[in-house]
Order: C-alpha cells, then structure tokens, then sequence
C-alpha cells in the first residue's frame, strides 16, 4: 500500500473515530451538554477517555468538523428555495382544466363542510387556473407560461403533487415544514443537518441562510434556529448589503494587518492565561479566534458576486449591490461549492391573497414568477455544468398550498383575484442529489382540492432530505428532556418513489 | 502421612459447599435499591414498551399497581416474593427468542437478571426517586463519627458546604486547592452576585484591606446592590420568557417590562422565595391583591400571543396554557412534564390525566390570545391617578356595594367578554380574526351569557354610519327581545356604548342583529366591537357628584396615558371553563373531563389552601414539597460554579443526571426553607463564603487526570462570562455603563436589517446617549429577532423557557466582541479613560489598562505582547492618519497616533479570555 493511501486511510479512520466519538457524546452525555463549552469539552461524562487530556487536543473537538453519515451520502449539500407565503400550486405545476369549467360557480357545500380557511368564509367562488399550460420536455411534465425557464429544464424535476399539511397559518406551517413542528422550540432541518455533518469547510458555517423579498419569512428566525440543539448548529444569516455575516468587518481604522497583529497579541495573552489556568476552554478560544480571522476572508470572498463572468450573471438575473432573489440564488451556488451542507434561502412575497395588487394571483404573482423562474432554473443548469447537481440535492417549495377557490375575506369579494391558505394539496419539487430526474409523484383530484394518490407531508419530506445526505432520519436523534428526539418526531417516510 | 486422594464424594461436597456459601451470600446480601440499581435497568431495557408511552402486552413498569397486574398473557409479571414464579424472570431468561426479553434486543447480563431476580424475591418494592420525595433533616458530615479521621485538613472547612465538598474530595485522593488571589475572587464574585464588576471603592478597600473578614464584607456590599436584583432579575428573565414583543408572525411589540421591574425589585429586596414565587403564580388571586402583586403575575403572561390573520385564537390560547404548565415544570420543579401532555411520564411518576388535572389550574384566567392581550392591569399616571383616587372615595362613600366590582373594572377591564368569542356569523366576521364586525342584516351570537342582576351592557366599539339599530334577543335568533340601540357614528377610534338590557335571570345565549339603511353595500361595515361587558347602570344617579364620578369612570376607562401589563385574573364562577384531557396531547380531540389536581405521587395541597392556582402555589413553597427548593438552590450552584449539582437543571428525574453532591443539596435545600425562611441572600452568601468557592481555579496534571469536569470541587470554578455580563462588563470598564434602572426597553445600536418581521411596520429606533449604555437586560427583546451579541453568546430567544443556557465557543463570539460596534466604542472609551489616569508613557498605559480591566497587574509575558501591539498601531496609525482618525472618532483631542494605538490594545485586553471569563 502505498504511503499516500496509508494516509487517506488513517485520516478516514480518524474521521470516522472522531464521528463516533462524537455521536457517542452527543447519545451518552446528552443531558450533560450545560458543562459542555462546544469546541472544547469540560462536562458530562469522560467522553475522550482519560488518554489525552492534554487540554490542546481541545482543538480538535471543533463541533463542525466534517463527519460522516450513517451510509453513503447521494448528496453533499442542499439548497432549499422556500418561497414564504406559499405560492400557487394551480397557477404553476398542477394543471386543472375541469377547475376552469367551474370558474365563478359557487363552491359546493361539499368541499366546505367541516373545513377551515385562514380567511374564506360563507360560500367562495370557484377560481379556474389563472394561468396557460403546456406539457414540457420528454417527461412531459406540465408547467405554465409563467415559468418558460424553468420549462426547459423540466427533465431535471421531481414533482411530488399531493404535498400535505394540517398547518393553515404561515407560521406555524413554515415551523412545520422546517422544524417539523409547528410549535416553536425545535431545531430547523438545517441545524439537524449540521450537527450530523458538520461542515467541510471550516472557515465558513455549516448552515447558511438568505432572504429576499423584504421580510423575513413568517415563523421568524426561528425556522433556521437550533432549538435544543446547541446554538453553533443554528443557520447562520448571510446578507448581500451590510455586512454579509454581522460584525464580519473590522471596524474602521482596522486593515488586516492590525488585524492579525491584534489576534496574534490576543492569542498570545490567552497562551499566558493557559499557562497559568491550564483550562482547556482557553486553548479553544484561541483556536476560534484563528477561525474568525480565517472567516473574516472567506466569507467576505464567497459572498461576493462581482467577480462572477458577464455570463452567469446574465444567466441569474443577478442585480449586484442589490439585495435580490437571484443574487441569493447565485450565493447558493458558491456556497455549496466552498462546502456549505446547507443553504436555505426565503423568498417573501408569496401570499396571493388578492387583498391588493402585489398580493394578486394575476399581477402580483406573476411578478414574483418571473423573478425566481430565470436565477432558479440557472441554478439548476449551472450546477449541472459544474458537475455538482449530482451532489447538490435542490428543493423548491412553499409551506402550504392555495385553495381552488377565490378569496372572499370575511365573506367579501376581494378587490382582486386570490386564493387562500390550502393545506389539502400542494406541489413541492426537487432536483439533483440523488433524485429522479424528470418524473412525478401523487395526484390530486380534478379541481385540485384534495390528494387521492401519493400523499407526502412535512415530515416525509424531511426523511427524504435527511436520506440524500445519508442519514436515517429515525436514527438522527438528540436526547433532550428524558427522551430521544429527531427532526421527524414520531412520523416521516423515505419517498423512495422519486429517490434515483 | 500421604494425604488421601480426594474422593468423588470430595469433590461433591466441596462444590455443593460453595453453590451453598454462594447462595447464602447472595440471600443474605443486603436489600436491593430500587432507585440506585433496579430503575436504570428498568429505564434502560424495558420501560420503553413497557412504561408510561407504550403498554406491550398490557405490561408496565410505571407504577408498582401497574406491574403488578395480570398482563394480557394471563400471568402476573411480577409475583412479589416468586421470582421463579414471575413471567418477567421467566422471559428474561427464556431460549426461544420469540419469547426472550428484551424483544429483538441483546438479552441482560446475568447479574442484571440476578439483581432483578433478588429484588422479585425481596417483594418487588417500588422506591421513590429522590427528587420525589420530600427533602429530610440533613446530617452533616462532621457530625458523623470518623470524619476528620479521614485525613484532610480540618481547619480547611469554612462551614457546612466545605464539609460536604471535602468529604469526596479526599474520598477520591484529592485535595482542595489554596483560596483564589484576591483580584480574581473579587471578579468571580462580582460577576456571580450583581453580574458585572464591583464598583471601583467597593473593589479597592476590598484589594487592600487586611481584615480577615474583608471578604465577608465585600459579599454584604454586593448583596446589597441595587446591581444585585438587576443581576439576578436578568437570569429569571430566562425562566419566564421576558420578552418585548409577543411572538409568532407579526412579533408586535408587548409592554410587560413592568414585571422586569416587579423582579429587580423583588431581588433587591429579598422577597423570600416562596413569596416571590405565589405572587409570580398566584398574585391576582391573593387577598387584596397589590398593584405589584397584579404585576408579579405578568410570569405566565410572557406566554406568546399570535396575531396572525386568520388564526384559531382558542388554539393559542391552548398554547399559551400549556406552556405555562411546561414552563411552571421545567423551570420551577426541575421535571419534563411536558412528556405528559400526550402520554403518561415514559419514565417518572406522572400520569396523562394528572397532565390534564394540573393544566385545570392554569385554564380559568381570563385572557383569550386577544390583540390587546386582555387582561391588562393599567397603572394610571399624573391626573389621572388622581381622579381614580377621587372616583375610589367617591363609590367606596356612595355606591359601597358596587365599589369593588367598578374599581376592578377600571383597573383591569374584568370581567368582559372578548368579542371573538362570537359564533354564528352571518353578514359578520371576526375581522382578521381580531374583532367582530356586523354589516347590513348581520347575525352574530355570544354563547353562554350570565344575565343574572345586569340590566345594562358596556361596550367597546367602533360604527362607521349613523342610524344602525343593534338589537339583543336571547335564546334564538328571533326569541325575546332584551335591548336595542341605536348606535350612533363614531370618530377618533374606539369608544365606549351603553345599552340598557331587560333585567332577566339565568344563563342565556344572546343574539344580535344589526340594521343600517346607511350601508352602501352589503360588503360595508356597520359596527366593530371589542369588549361587552355585563353591569348595571353606573350607581348613585342623583346623588352630588355623580356626574363626575360617571365621567371619571368613562374617561380612565379610555385614558391614552396607561402603562398596561397583561396580567392573570382568575375566570368569576360564571365564567368557568371546564378541562378536559386532550387524546394524545390533541387539542382538538377532547377526552374525558378532568378537575384542578396536583399529581398523586407529590402529595396533597396543604390544608386549608384553596383548590385553585393559589392552592397549587401554596402547594409548591410547602416545606413537604420535594422540587422546588432544591431546584432553586441548583439554579444558582450552577450560576456560580458554571454546573449545577444536578447537571441537568431542567429534569431531576430518573433520566436526569445523577447529582454530584446529593446530601449538599439537601442540606442547602433545608437550610433555605428552614433556617433560611427561604432567604436567598443568606443562601449566596454561605455558598460564596464557603472556602470551597473561594478556591483558586487552576488546574494541574493531577486534577486534569483525577477530575477533568470538576466534579469534585478540589478547585475553584473558571465559567464564561454570560452575554448579558459581556456586554455589562465591557461598558462598566469603559465608565459609559449607565446606572439607570426600570422603563420600557431600550434599542442600544443594532446593525440595519436585523427587523424584519412581516406585516409588522415597527423598526429598531436607536435610543438617545443615556440608554444605549444601560444593562443588557434592560435592552429591547424582540422574539424573532433577538439582539445580535445576546444570541451569539447563547441567550435564549425566549419563544419558551430556557432552564439552562448551553455554553458554546464559536468564532461568531469572537468576531462579535472583536467587531461590534458596542465593543469598540468600549475600548475607545476605555482608551480615553485610561489616558486621563495615566498620561504619559504607553507602557504605563498599557499595564493600567490591563489593571483596570482585570483589577490584578499585568505579567511581563503578556506585556509584551500588548507592547508589540501598540508598537505596530502606532506605527500604521502614523503612516495613516485617516485610519487613524477612524479610530479615534471625531474629537480632534483624540486624533493622535498613540490614542488610537492605545485602542487597539484596549480593544485586545477586551477580547482576551481572562477578560471575558471568570477566574
């Protein structure tokens, strides 16, 4: 065996050493997580045994060190495109010819008996599809005029069509959907991720989150916080105007020369500190000033577009200097390129109530398609020319879907056209990562009110997600409270139907 | 003589002698502990199908009666006293693996089985966890014969902690470590008591003092600082889940931070705990209650209330009831009752009912997920406290009957109906689920209505058009009319209406209809109404002053100049919801009725406490009570030594970790109850005099090897600095902290973009100079945007409680305290202050710095490195002299090379471990 294998070997060992060793605290000592300062370990139980306890070891207890799943990974990272508000399944992927025949027809009593909507109240009208469709690509999936872009690539999608949630307000819809529970208080799929994984490049987070349109999604921070989980595992917000991560600059007068001289001193002071204390906490500290010069680099440089050729730019769409979805979608790209695990982006602007023009399924709406349909399908194309859809699992969706009735809020006609919170039936998609390419899974019935075939939900989802990145998502558990918990609590089911 | 061969009846003998002593041995070993050997097999192999989630073949290990029963097999697991007769024994054991427990797991080691075994024969006695069981008289340990034999030095001991600690310390060969240098005990100490430094006099007579009890004073400064109850209010915040904003979408803004005060206060003047805790719990429903003791109940109204359009507001009110018996749990008895919500404990003494039976507690206040966050106490300012004195003696002299109920109504709003609370909508709607709204031809009804000696409605409302009619029936919706209005337009927002009503008695359903010719369309609101509230025509009608007292009563009713706090008022008799169990923790589903209880295995309310919120306060400060001392002296072990005696402050129970120091914390857990009247000075101040704190925290090869996780306290504890303290300690040093207490929150500066909820126009608003400098915990707390450094360095975002914050060590720390604006204008001005100390030389300036912020002098080594540092800035600083004026700021008398240099440095000490770390 050759000497350099020797190495790969020993270092994959170690790997996989240090993943146990660190799974196994995580399981065995769990509770004892309050002494644990992460990055290095001062409580619970022994976890590295007594063989070294040298304090600089500590070093290397860098809670994002890259780890390794439980069985081969079909995807390196993911991209999750979250378009908050929840756009319309019936203006887009889920094609109703019959719904137009009922166009402004009373709902029937059927539909509405035992039911409940955000805002319909009384008898809504029927509301046919506000949009052309056409069969696309050899899969011949159906997408409408609104997305041409995405049109051409509908061979690379795995529709699932009968998405369910039993969350009809934004909040907690969007908790479920990324928490998987629609109270507050559990960590985000992202941060789950993280704390499996780790991250492969350690000058950036593992877990990295963007948002556009203004607002942030409904549920807050909360859907990219780290709950129970400790909090180095929560996304990490990225900006594309200020500072990209907060306090990433020096302040001014500071170059990066200063810089270095002043963590060099720092450091220095804290050696002396080690010397005298011998607390293996301190050794860290140095170790994570080092880290935050080092990031102080890379995500300034990652997060930069302006130096991207002429061509990707136009690809995108990209604004530069704005602060815009495509720009956002762009960042994704580079950033699970540098090695982020997960890269989530929220999009707001997405709730076509019909309560005005921005929120109107005809005005409105289509503005915001046309906004995500170029940069997401360049995504798409441009991952695969950099031979990284393969490993990028990307997935676009919304928290609920709309109702193929038009609003009447409080019983009124709207000023114009909308469609309420439905949670019956939605689409949500995925491309790459180790997922079917151009193929659709669960049905919905004529109108496109319920699912009759193929039902998905929240936490199906979830598995599925977890499943790329090879982990059983039954078996990532984080004991908190006296009891194991796990993204998908008591439910979720691999969708081996669209797994390649 | 040859020995005789031995025989076959030899060896027989010999070996039925040792299967004879081996068995008599085993018999006669002494009784098995359930708790300390039984419970964790139980918990780790079989309480997981066979316990409080999941019944296997009807089999559970829960409950002593539960185990004991006949199981669907038909045969008693457990026969106490037969373990051959015992189907568990018999499953443990058996070949075929189809019938071999655990089921499709690796069968238990023999000794576990024997245990098991031992314990059936031994009669299967259940034992209670400790936790459980009510905290004993303690012994201690120099009162037990042999104690100081063990070695140690005796003169060690500072009083009854140390003899605890010393106990294991020397049990385990280690001995306690020289008391701490006196700067740094003074820093530890500081920090753990008022949360940042001591003030400048207080620390230099405490440094140069030779008075042995030097110490002892410097505790009774900081004991009695006002930074004391700041310091400690800020840790409780965490408990309770204090925040400005009410959560969910929307995130509005919540004005609550009169509990904030109502804490500092309580802290500072060392309310005892029981107390603190029944008005916290419990104040509404004291006799008589106080303003203050209103306010003490604003704890469970921290609970979120969510805005969101088109939401179930019955739904979040559930919410927020559960979470404030979680949060009651969690925070104040150490226990993950949560886990009963949907099922019983997998692993503690608490059954699904009893859930349910406790929640009845909580489920009778009055407050519905409202907009307004109804109710509310409302503390009136200026004139208008004055005419709420002169409306109180004008009722108590005139209208003495119905004085209580009004003056209650003026303060609270209570008891009114909500108008979310009607049904039967038609040409109606709950406008974004907030307000009922009537048009033209409306129908609404108010479900359940106690008619009974009213004669007149109040109301809240609003009405667009002149000329609707609002009428009342009762029963249905065309039964007997009982009033009618007609209601004129109203301007400027909400206003107050009266409606005489039919005087009736009994419990009615009302309807309404509503009329107006006006309306334009059928789309168009007539009327939007807020609050009914059922009453009688205002008293004293004739007598002298009744026309002012009348106006008073409306105009405080809608006085602008209110602080209002949401708060707990109690549900009157007729007003009562009843509970009902939730099948699997479904709030939907709704299970069998259940009535307020407190769960078995923690015994009864004492006697004489009422069955309500009261009772079940009194319940938890009873002495009998086993958890709610020893969670609080848990608490703040761990504030001090950075862990708590039991690890796992948010569970004590079976699957929490065992305690380091269980007789310790027993011992103090008496002492604060007993000796102590629960006084939680008296408590701090013995744990921070024991020499078992005051240890110095340096660690060796030996203590490294012996006790890495310093569970043995042979040294002193070295913890990180919370964020609040990062914050408050770099402003103290700087001389910018403001010593201002109590208001509303303030907004420090925050980069842009850190708000941003949607449908919500309320952006951070940068406070004026005074209060950007305030303690951390004054500042602003918005749920879902948190302030930057709080997160960073492992705040809570406060959604729920947080028992215990996790410390981490991540570079977003570093860049935080490196970057921060609020740091670097720190050390600017920390930089200025110590150039007037200390004018001239760097050097000099640079060990004062060093002084002031770690109040012990500066080593060589380490000198050095700052020098290097401040050589280099200098330097760069005189080749640029814009980079220069960055730094410095604006003031022209701070633009010089060496000032801003002297920053740089400032800005390193700032950031160096020992700065940000107790020691």
């Amino acid at each position: 065996m050759s000497h350099n294998n020797q190495q790969l070997i020993d270092a994959a060992n170690k790997a996989i050493l240090e993943q146990q060793t660190r799974r196994h605290f995580f399981r065995e000592c769990v509770t004892g997580m309050g002494a644990m300062a992460m990055g290095s370990l001062l409580g619970g139980c022994n976890w590295l045994g007594s063989k070294d306890q040298s304090g600089l070891a500590a070093i290397n207890t860098n809670p994002l060190m890259a780890q390794a799943p439980h069985f081969a990974p079909k995807a390196k990272s993911v991209i999750y495109l979250h378009m908050a508000g929840a756009p319309s399944q019936l203006e887009l992927f889920d094609y109703k010819p019959d719904l137009q025949k009922l166009d402004g027809q009373d709902c029937p009593q059927s539909l509405l008996e035992g039911k409940k909507f955000a805002f319909i109240r009384g008898v809504p009208k029927m509301m046919g599809p506000q949009a052309n469709f056409k069969q696309r690509g050899q899969s011949g999936a159906w997408i409408s005029d609104h997305l041409p872009h995405l049109a051409t690539v509908a061979d690379e999608l795995a529709f699932l069509k009968a998405v369910q949630t039993d969350q009809f307000n934004h909040g907690p819809a969007q908790l479920l959907m990324h928490t998987g529970s629609a109270r507050l208080g559990r960590p985000s799929m992202g941060a789950w991720a993280t704390y499996g994984l780790g991250s492969e490049n350690s000058n950036l987070p593992g877990f990295v989150v963007l948002t556009s349109g203004g607002k942030f999604p409904d549920a807050g921070k909360s859907v990219w916080g780290s709950g129970f989980l400790p909090s180095v595992y929560q996304g990490v917000q990225c900006r594309s105007e200020g500072d990209p991560v907060l306090f990433i600059k020096d302040p001014a007068g500071m170059n990066r020369d200063l810089r270095k001289a002043s963590i060099d001193a720092i450091n220095e002071a804290n050696r002396q500190t080690y010397e005298e204390f011998k607390d293996p906490e301190t050794v860290a500290r140095i170790a994570q000033y080092e880290m935050a010069y080092r990031m102080q680099i890379a995500v300034p440089d990652v997060m930069n577009i302006n130096d991207e050729p002429p061509s990707i730019h136009d690809m995108y769409g990209t604004q530069p200097g704005k602060s815009c979805f495509a720009n956002n979608v762009l960042l994704a790209r580079k950033l699970v390129e540098k090695g982020v695990r997960f890269v989530q982006l929220f999009d707001w602007g997405w709730d076509s109530h019909g309560t005005d023009e921005n929120l109107a399924i005809d005005y409105g709406f289509v503005n915001k398609c046309r906004s995500m349909d170029k940069p997401v399908t360049a995504l798409l194309l441009d991952l695969k020319q950099r031979g990284l859809l393969d490993e990028t699992l990307v997935v676009w969706g919304g928290e609920f879907g709309r109702t193929p009735m038009q609003e009447n809020r409080d019983g009124k006609k709207m000023p114009f056209k909308g469609r309420d919170h439905h949670t019956e039936a939605f689409t949500i998609w995925m491309a790459g990562g180790g997922i079917q390419k151009g193929v659709s899974f669960g049905e919905t019935d004529e109108i496109g009110y319920s699912a009759i075939s193929g039902k998905v939900d929240a936490y199906d989802i979830q598995a599925t997600i977890l499943n790329q990145l090879g982990f059983d998502h039954e078996k990532l558990v984080y004991p908190f409270q006296g009891r194991s918990f796990r993204l998908t609590d008591v439910h979720g089911r691999v969708i081996n139907e669209i797994v390649a | 003589m040859p020995l005789p061969k031995p025989t076959k009846l030899f060896w027989t003998v010999l070996t039925i002698g040792l299967v004879v002593t081996a068995l008599v041995f085993y018999l006669s070993r002494s009784k098995v502990d359930y708790n300390a050997e039984v419970k964790p097999i139980l918990n780790e192999h079989c309480i997981s199908c066979h316990g409080g989630v999941k019944r296997q073949g009807g089999f559970s290990l829960l409950f002593r009666s539960e185990a004991l029963e006949v199981n669907k097999s038909g045969k008693a697991a457990i026969i106490p006293g037969d373990a051959s007769g015992s189907e568990m024994i018999k499953r443990l054991t058996a070949k075929d693996p189809e019938e071999r427990m655990p089921y499709k797991h690796p069968p238990l080691d023999q000794k576990d089985i024997d245990l098991l075994t031992n314990w059936i024969n031994q009669g299967a006695q259940w034992g209670n966890h400790w936790a459980y069981t009510a905290v004993a008289a303690p012994t201690i340990p120099s009162n037990k014969t042999g104690f100081l034999g063990l070695g140690g030095k005796p003169d060690w001991t500072n009083n009854h902690v140390d003899e605890f600690i010393f106990e294991q310390i020397k049990q385990n060969g280690l001995s306690p470590s020289p008391q701490a240098e006196k700067a740094i005990l003074l820093k530890r100490v500081s920090m753990d008591l008022i949360g940042m430094p001591a003030p400048e006099t207080i620390a230099q007579q405490y440094l140069q003092s030779n008075d042995p009890q030097a110490y002892q004073k410097l505790v009774d400064q900081l004991l009695a600082s006002p930074r004391y109850g700041e310091r400690w209010a800020s840790l409780w915040m965490d408990l309770a889940r204090y925040a400005d904003t009410k959560g969910y979408e929307r995130d509005d803004s919540r004005s609550i931070w009169r509990y904030r005060d109502w804490l500092i206060k309580a802290f500072n003047e060392n309310k005892p705990y029981d107390q603190f805790l029944v008005e916290q719990l419990a104040g509404d429903l004291l006799p008589n209650p106080t303003a203050a003791q209103y306010i003490a109940t604003a704890f469970h109204r921290n609970t979120m209330t969510n805005d969101e359009g088109g939401t179930d507001n019955e739904e979040f009110r559930t919410a927020a009831v559960i979470d404030r018996v979680n949060s009651t749990w969690e925070t104040l008895m150490s226990t993950s009752f949560g886990c009963v919500q949907c099922h019983s404990h997998p692993y503690d003494p608490f059954k699904q009912d009893e859930y349910y039976q406790f929640l009845a507690y909580f489920n009778n206040t009055r407050d519905e997920d409202t907009y307004d966050e109804y109710p509310t106490y409302r503390e009136f300012h200026n004139k208008d406290s004055l005419q709420l004195l002169k409306l109180e003696k004008w009722l108590n002299k005139n209208a003495p009957e119905q004085a209580k109920a009004l003056q209650f109504f003026v303060r609270t709003g209570q008891p009114a109906i909500n108008s979310i609370q009607a049904d039967q909508l038609t040409n109606a709607a709950l406008a974004d689920t907030k307000w009922l709204v009537l048009r033209n031809h409306a129908t609404a009804r108010l479900t359940q209505v106690d008619l009974t000696g009213k004669s007149e409605i109040l109301f809240r409302y609003t009405s667009g058009k002149p000329a609707g009619i609002w009428e009342i029936r009762i029963d249905k919706a065309n039964g007997p009319l009982i009033g009618r209005l007609q209601v004129p337009a109203t301007k400027n927002g909400w206003n107050l209406g009266t409606m005489p009503i039919l005087a009736i008695k009994g419990v009615h359903d009302l309807f309404f209809q509503y009329q107006n010719s006006q309306l334009s369309s059928p789309e168009e609101s007539g009327m939007q109404f807020d609050w009914f509230y059922l009453t009688n025509p205002f008293p004293g009608k004739g007598l002298t002053g009744y026309d002012t007292a009348f106006a008073q009563f409306k105009n405080l009713i809608h006085a602008k100049d209110v602080t209002k706090t949401p708060v707990m008022i109690e549900n009157p008799a007729n007003m009562q919801r009843p509970t009902q169990v939730f099948v699997r923790g479904n709030w939907l589903v709704k299970g069998k009725a259940v009535s307020a209880g407190v769960p078995a295995s923690l015994g009864k309310l004492p006697a004489g406490a009422p069955n309500n919120r009261l009772g079940m306060a009194k319940w938890m400060t009873d002495p009998q009570h086993p958890l709610v001392a020893r969670t609080m002296v848990n608490r703040i072990w761990e504030q001090f030594f950075g862990v708590g005696i039991v690890e796992t402050l948010e569970d004590m129970g079976t699957q929490g970790i065992a305690p380091t120091h269980r007789a310790l914390l027993d011992y103090l857990s008496w002492q604060l109850m007993h000796d102590y009247g629960w006084n939680l000075k008296k408590l701090m101040k013995e744990i921070v005099t024991s020499a078992t704190y005051q240890q110095a925290s340096n660690q060796n090869q030996t203590s490294q090897q012996k006790d890495p996780y310093n569970k043995l306290y042979a040294r002193g504890p070295r913890v990180r600095l919370s964020a609040e303290q990062i914050r408050d300690q770099a402003l103290a040093v700087s001389g910018l902290l403001s010593d201002k207490m109590y208001g509303p929150g303030v907004m420090p500066y925050q980069p842009e973009g850190i708000w941003n909820s949607p449908w919500n126009g309320a952006y951070w608003k940068k406070s004026d100079s005074v209060d950007q400098y305030r303690r951390s915990l004054y500042t602003y707390w918005k749920r879902s945007a948190p302030y930057p450094s709080m997160i960073s360095f492992d705040g809570a975002t406060r959604e729920v409680c947080t028992a215990r914050r996790i410390r981490t060590n991540t570079p977003l720390q570093a860049l935080n305290t490196l970057n921060d604006s609020v740091f670097v204008e720190a050390a600017q001005h920390f930089a200025f202050k110590v150039q007037q100390q200390c004018p001239k030389d760097s050097k000099l300036q640079i060990s004062k710095a060093y002084e002031l912020a770690m109040k012990r002098p500066l080593k060589p080594a380490t000198s050095l490195a700052f020098e290097k540092l401040y050589a280099t800035a200098f330097d760069q600083f005189k080749k640029n002299p814009s980079s220069m004026k960055a730094m410095t700021g604006p003031l022209p008398a701070h633009q010089e090379p060496a000032t801003a240099a002297l920053i740089v440095v400032a800005q390193a000490i700032m950031n160096t471990d020992e700065f940000i770390t107790k020691n």
